[in-house]
């Protein structure tokens, strides 16, 4: 069906919710079009206020904890102290003033960030508390999650030693 | 709640390392359509358009030639989930200098358009999807563009909060964020 006959056939109101349409601008068009979207951009760019740039790395963050905690793939490197120091880095936070923020020692932060410590479910909740609710215990709390089930999917070492403790295992055909 | 899913994409930054236990697949929760026949909340994933896709989207269906923009963008589709029927189609283009992703094209199937349509917020998922994207890519400045016909410029502008910038229009920061809390939280 051709553009024309949608806009016969529809409302704009039913066309916004149904298309972006193909749009083909000349050359002089484009280069006109780009200039003023840079120009709006730049604007709103220079008004956006640091709460508001954190407001943005904050859901960035969220959003890749948010695929990784979901998706059905692992990475090594995306453990607990990984994304934490994310956190901190994008709040600008010193490990001393964060470790205040949440009222645990600093010895503490230290060796979660370093993987060498597990939080438990208080910290995971006032790391909630502290980013406004935005990233839930719950994500973290899967974070943990999934390092566990990658470990105990993948341990041979804990089956070869486990194995000498279960006798008459089913036979199955 | 059941989750939704979305397969990944490579390109995407910040991973480096992957070890792989089945097919890239990403789930966020809370995204749903509406059954405006049955009266009921229907939970849709997002997916990358596959090759096999192109031969189930028809232009009498899904109203444009999907295989030509393959070269020149990347698409997704909208889908119940666990079904395969595609309900909606969106072809996006990266602009990594201005941290920026362009809609290229969007198209929601034939019965989910108009007054009549069984399925609602088909393509407002799809624009807060790209939102999402764009805030996953981009680390300072993300934002969404399209260029709309001109008669439809001002309902875009009412429908999605956009911001008009001449010959395109586009959202950002607040905006995105607003989308996404409305379609995909």
């Amino acid at each position: 069906m051709s553009i024309k006959k949608l806009f016969e056939q529809y409302t704009p109101e039913e066309l916004v919710e149904s298309f972006v349409f193909p749009v083909k601008l000349t050359t002089k068009q484009q280069k006109e079009a780009d200039k003023q979207l840079s120009e709006h951009m730049a604007k709103r760019r220079a008004e956006m206020t640091e709460s508001e740039k954190l407001n943005l790395r904050l859901f960035r963050l969220k959003f890749q904890l948010e695929d990784y905690i979901n998706g059905e793939y692992y990475n090594p490197e995306f453990t607990f102290g990984y994304f934490l120091e994310q956190y901190l880095q994008l709040t600008s936070r010193k490990k001393k003033e964060f470790a205040s923020d949440i009222q645990i020692h600093e010895t503490q932060l230290s060796q979660m960030l370093k993987d060498r410590r597990e939080p438990n479910n208080s910290i995971m909740v006032r790391l909630e508390l502290h980013s406004n609710n935005v990233i839930p215990a719950i994500y973290w709390f899967k974070l943990l999650e999934k390092e566990k089930a990658y470990q105990l999917k993948t341990d041979q070492s804990l089956r070869d030693h486990e194995i000498q403790y279960v006798t008459h295992s089913l036979e199955l055909v | 709640m059941v989750l939704l899913g979305m397969a990944m994409s490579i390109s995407m930054c910040f991973l480096k390392k992957i070890y792989i236990f089945g097919k890239f697949f990403f789930k966020f929760e809370f995204m749903y359509i509406i059954d405006r026949i049955a009266n009921e909340k229907r939970i849709a994933h997002i997916l990358p358009l596959l090759k096999d896709d192109f031969e189930k989207l028809t232009v009498r269906r899904h109203s444009f030639n999907w295989k030509k923009l393959e070269k020149v963008s990347y698409m997704y589709k909208l889908t119940l989930a666990g079904e395969d029927d595609i309900l909606g189609v969106i072809s996006l283009v990266d602009h990594f200098a201005e941290e920026r992703i362009e809609i290229k094209l969007l198209a929601v199937s034939i019965e989910n358009r108009g007054r009549n349509k069984q399925f609602d917020r088909i393509a407002g998922c799809l624009i807060a999807f790209a939102g999402r994207e764009a805030i996953k890519k981009f680390k300072n400045y993300p934002s969404v563009s399209l260029i709309p016909k001109t008669e439809l410029k001002r309902h875009y502008i009412n429908k999605y909060g956009m911001i008009d910038a001449g010959w395109q229009l586009f959202i950002d920061e607040t905006i995105v964020l607003n989308l996404i809390s409305k379609y995909l939280a």
